[in-house]
């Protein structure tokens, strides 16, 4: 009878409470946003399922929590907490990227960093809430609407926030076909929506060679902390662009990223225990994390009409929200709102600039928030 | 500490301008750069141009100094061919003469039998477009 009653006081069932039932919740949520509405699949759906193992309650002691030494989770947590999952997700970003929108129209890269601009807003913010430099900048972070640039800076800085930064930034990623609409529609008029961009030109494969050389010089020089992201993703587009490795950029693109992505998501899930995830702080992020993404979008668009007052071809200023580098989904987002205006107003291609660009200038704010504060 | 206090204490003011200036200003060379390169990569793609065009040169060169080999050729025998036939011609000859002699005689290589042996002094001027064989 002992036996049997201390077997059920170690049950998940006896030794859950409220939070965790709340994350059970959230994680299920998170699942029916990747199923039921396909947002963010790839991302939410490892997530979700993350959050409900990390959720469940556990003996402690036994070597079976995320936090816990010597327990499996704890060390497929490892590719986080130094930063190795990030760096490997670029890699593949780097394969996939095709940089010949924004190498027909650089001027679309200024829009990309307009966005950045709601990552030091919020960084002023997260101080002005009391939150310690350090964990201030990794909440600041999620404005780049770039995850895994998220959780590599807060890796390096405030690795007790990873779980909460790394959530919010995915749910608002996810968020995007909700939250940036209405931020576009509210900041332009029905005339600048319409506003169509001229064709592109070709760009040759000279040029494409030539650009992830530039790009790591002047990125990595200027910071240098950046090279464990932007370093595998200029990597990845030289194997891409080069032609003479198709093999090695085929696996980058599709098995590397694909599994970095699984263990990525599953364990940033699972490092969601309530009791480490529940508390105000995480509050405060998920609030400085709504503001940051609106921001970073705000500010694109405004860029965009500002440069508008000093150019001669106008751009359509819808693609400033763009400029933040959840790729491919605020793209697709003003290129939906550029139709709703005009149906024959094509801005995706444009918009993936502006996409590309955001995901280096994101990554330079990382390389630079991690340089102000080690 | 909250509020303009905490942010000044962080020093999050210089921070957030010095960061942000410096992204703004990375984009911005990023971008001018980029702007650049199709002219670089013309340039480079010129040179890449004329350095194959010189090397399809040098490959095709060597083709055209080929020249075909000339038959094979024995100036003793050409002389044990013709000797005969000066002989029938006289001391002094016309080439003409010898020539016309030796194709109706249907010899091998005429002409170049008779300008070999021009050259190497068995056929030897002796004016007013005579010659005369010397041994």
């Amino acid at each position: 009878m002992d036996l049997l009653i201390q077997f059920l006081t170690n049950t998940g069932y006896y030794l859950m409470d409220f939070r965790n039932v709340i994350m059970l919740l959230v994680g299920s949520l998170f699942l029916y946003l990747a199923i039921a509405k396909e947002y963010e699949p790839l991302l939410l759906l490892p997530i979700g399922f993350g959050v409900l193992v990390g959720n469940i309650p556990f003996f402690k002691g036994f070597g079976l929590g995320i936090y816990e030494p010597n327990s499996v989770l704890h060390y497929l947590y490892f590719g986080v907490t130094t930063g190795v999952y990030p760096s490997i997700v670029f890699l593949g970003l780097g394969a996939m990227t095709d940089f010949s929108s924004l190498l027909a129209m650089p001027r679309l890269m200024l829009l990309g960093a307009a966005a950045q601009m709601g990552i030091y807003f919020t960084l002023i913010s997260a101080l002005a809430l009391g939150f310690l430099p350090k964990e201030a900048a990794s909440i600041a972070i999620i404005g780049g609407a770039d995850g895994p640039t998220s959780i590599f800076l807060t890796a390096k800085l405030a690795p007790h926030l990873i779980g909460p930064v790394a959530i919010a930034a995915y749910s608002y990623m996810a968020l995007i076909p909700i939250i940036q609409p209405p931020i576009m529609r509210l900041l332009t008029t029905q005339k600048e929506r319409r506003i169509q961009m001229p064709d592109m030109r070709d760009v040759s494969r000279t040029e494409k060679l030539l650009f992830p050389a530039a790009g790591l010089i002047l990125c990595c020089f200027l910071a240098p902390a950046s090279i464990p992201l932007l370093g595998t993703f200029f990597f990845g587009n030289l194997m891409k662009e080069s032609g003479v490795v198709d093999r090695l950029a085929q696996t980058a693109r599709t098995a590397i990223i694909d599994t970095a992505t699984i263990f990525l998501g599953f364990t940033v899930g699972a490092s969601t225990q309530a009791d480490v995830f529940l508390t105000p702080k995480s509050v405060g992020i998920f609030f400085l994390g709504a503001i940051a993404f609106s921001i970073a979008t705000a500010s694109g668009v405004l860029f965009g009409k500002i440069m508008n007052l000093f150019m001669k071809q106008k751009i359509n200023p819808l693609l400033g929200a763009a400029g933040v580098s959840a790729v491919p989904g605020s793209a697709r987002e003003v290129h939906q709102v550029g139709l709703k205006a005009d149906p024959t107003n094509y801005l995706l291609m444009h918009a993936m600039a502006c996409n590309s660009s955001g995901v280096i200038g994101s990554a330079i704010c990382a390389g630079i928030l991690w340089s102000f504060l080690v | 500490m909250y509020g303009l206090e905490a942010i000044s204490a962080q020093n999050g003011w210089a921070m957030a301008v010095a960061g942000a200036m410096i992204v703004m200003a990375g984009l911005t060379v990023l971008a001018l750069v980029i702007s650049q390169l199709h002219k670089i990569a013309a340039f480079l793609e010129k040179g890449a141009e004329k350095r194959s065009e010189k090397k399809q040169a040098v490959k095709i060169a060597p083709q055209e100094a080929v020249v075909p080999k000339p038959p094979a050729f024995d100036i003793d025998e050409a002389q044990a061919r013709l000797k005969p036939l000066v002989a029938e011609l006289g001391e002094s000859f016309e080439l003409t003469n010898l020539y016309e002699l030796a194709y109706s005689g249907e010899l091998p290589h005429v002409h170049l039998s008779i300008r070999s042996l021009r050259e190497s002094g068995v056929i030897v001027p002796v004016g007013d477009g005579r010659f005369v064989w010397r041994d």
